[in-house]
């Protein structure tokens, strides 16, 4: 009869014991740090939170979208006509070319009141004219452009011309152009600036 | 052992975390929002109410208004809505045109789109689809135009045309937004409500303007003096059973007029760029609450 098997004793070292063993400070300290850090980035980007977006919208492109249409002035077809057009004499940056044409940028007659403006490209200007207080006289005059617009085309034109450069006024209308173009009539020849000065701002 | 030390870390850290929660991110957030431009209308929003009304704010505030009404329309979303205005001369064009942009609806009923113009061409319709709607009609010589529509159970309810945004609430001290809707929501009450009148019945007597109203009146808003020369045009026309004794008028107190004025005041409509809504051409309120139904 075999000897029935004795289990070996394992070799014990006694209970294992917590000991007093301290969390070294850097960590602890490094652990702060970061929490600090993370608290101010998050502060920093405002939770990503943004005045201009609230529920239902979830992001700036989607509030973007919802954006109500702006009664038909195209500022997109204004840059394209213009560059096409005027820019010819005036130059795509608005600053005109020595010897051609003055400058759009700042000028008082483009940012001025749109019932004086809307009759230049209509019937054309003859100069001397003085823009920003420097008197430009051209050997050509500005041609009258008024049969190759529509309301919708100029009235963008006109309203590129002031917002952009660093333009800021408010747009022109193809309701405005309109009254305009009823007002002045068929009339051929260009106008002088001290005519244009007559006519009422509005 | 001594818990004390304990106890009061951790009282102040909860206090610290719900103070920098609550107090200095909103701050940082919202604390230095300015006033702003409208959209598509030349004119700054929102102007500070005018001193009277800024007066009734303190009487809201102090009559505990904001504990039945809230201030705070909610929006669950926006939708495009096309109107075609005028159908042009091309018939045809513009009955292609429709049938192409509508594939689900029959000839007939585009048809039926043609005649007493204007008409919602494409209803609840999200905006590149209607941004085509409107050049395909242009094109084909109609006219037409695109609305953008604010949509939720607040609106429907008549409460607003959009959700409130912080800009609505700028120049409030406190911002009397609510928590609870016993009564209607009032963000907008200054155009359901346009008239001095009927506000100040309302205040004096809420039964008498509104059936079965359960609006505790506020009577100590309002005078009962003897009448002097002449009657005050201020006076309310009360019915016999709650006028004041022969000789004698209730007028409003400076409170109730400076309450009135605020509550005239209460319209957040504006077109804003965080909350874009298209301005309809009349600017009729509809003039409809969850309230129970008007004394005629
Ligand atoms: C053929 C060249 C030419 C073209 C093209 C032209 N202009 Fe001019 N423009 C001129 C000249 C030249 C003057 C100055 C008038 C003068 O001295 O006779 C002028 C003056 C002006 C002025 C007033 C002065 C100023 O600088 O503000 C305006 C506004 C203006 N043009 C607008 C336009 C617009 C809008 C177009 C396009 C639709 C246009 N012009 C196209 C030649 C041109
Ligand atoms: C006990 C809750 C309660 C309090 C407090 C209360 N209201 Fe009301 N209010 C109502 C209820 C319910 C209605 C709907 C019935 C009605 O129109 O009378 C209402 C309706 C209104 C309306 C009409 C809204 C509409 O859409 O036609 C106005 C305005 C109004 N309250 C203003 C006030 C003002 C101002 C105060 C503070 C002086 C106030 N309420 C305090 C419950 C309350």
């Amino acid at each position: 009869m075999p000897e029935p098997i004795q289990p070996t004793p394992i070799a014990e070292t006694g209970e294992p014991q917590a000991s007093q063993l301290a969390m070294p400070v850097w960590l602890l300290v490094l652990m702060f740090l970061l929490l600090y850090w993370g608290m101010v980035y998050f502060d920093q980007h405002s939770g990503w939170f943004n005045t201009e977006v609230y529920v239902p919208y979830y992001s700036l492109a989607e509030v973007q979208e919802f954006q109500p249409p702006t009664g038909g002035v195209d500022l997109q077809r204004g840059k394209a006509l213009f560059d096409n057009v005027c820019a010819l004499c005036h130059n795509p940056d608005g600053m005109g070319k020595p010897g051609q044409a003055p400058p759009f940028v700042g000028s008082e007659w483009v940012v001025g009141p749109p019932s004086r403006l809307i009759r230049i490209p209509l019937v054309g200007l003859t100069g001397p004219v003085s823009v920003k207080g420097q008197v430009f006289t051209f050997a050509a005059s500005m041609p009258p452009m008024g049969a190759s617009f529509s309301n919708d085309d100029l009235a963008a034109v006109l309203s590129y011309m002031r917002q952009s450069w660093g333009n800021k006024a408010p747009p022109v209308t193809s309701d405005e152009v309109k009254a305009v173009r009823a007002q002045i009539g068929n009339r051929a020849q260009p106008w002088t600036p001290q005519e244009l000065m007559q006519i009422p701002a509005k | 052992m001594n818990h004390g030390p304990v106890i009061f870390l951790a009282a102040f850290l909860a206090l610290t975390a719900s103070w920098f929660g609550f107090v200095l991110m909103p701050d940082i957030q919202v604390g230095g929002l300015q006033q702003t431009n409208m959209v598509g209308v030349a004119a700054t929003y929102p102007v500070e109410r005018p001193g009277l009304a800024r007066e009734g704010l303190d009487v809201y505030r102090a009559n505990g208004c904001a504990s039945c009404h809230s201030q705070q329309v909610r929006q669950s979303g926006t939708v495009c809505n096309v109107v075609m205005t005028d159908a042009g001369t091309n018939r045809v064009a513009v009955i292609d045109v429709l049938t192409q942009e509508l594939p689900d609806t029959s000839r007939s009923e585009i048809e039926q789109m043609l005649v007493g113009l204007p008409k919602t061409v494409l209803k609840g319709s999200d905006r590149p689809k209607a941004n085509r709607m409107v050049r395909a009609l242009k094109s084909s010589g109609a006219k037409s135009s695109l609305s953008i529509v604010p949509v939720g159970p607040d609106i429907a309810r008549g409460w607003g045309k959009r959700q409130t945004v912080a800009e609505d609430f700028l120049y409030d001290d406190p911002v009397m937004l609510g928590s609870q809707r016993i009564g209607p929501d009032l963000a907008n009450v200054g155009l359901r409500e346009p008239d001095a009148r009927w506000e100040y019945l309302h205040l004096y007597a809420p039964r008498l303007e509104v059936k079965g109203s359960i609006m505790p009146p506020f009577r100590y808003l309002f005078d009962e003096r003897k009448i002097g020369q002449a009657p005050s045009p201020d006076a309310l026309a009360l019915p016999p059973d709650l006028a004041p004794p022969h000789g004698y008028e209730i007028v409003p107190t400076r409170k109730a007029q400076g309450l009135v004025a605020y509550l005239l005041s209460l319209q957040a409509t504006a077109p804003l760029f965080n909350a874009p809504l298209t301005v309809p051409p009349s600017a009729e309120p509809t003039a409809q609450t969850n309230a129970p139904s008007k004394n005629p």
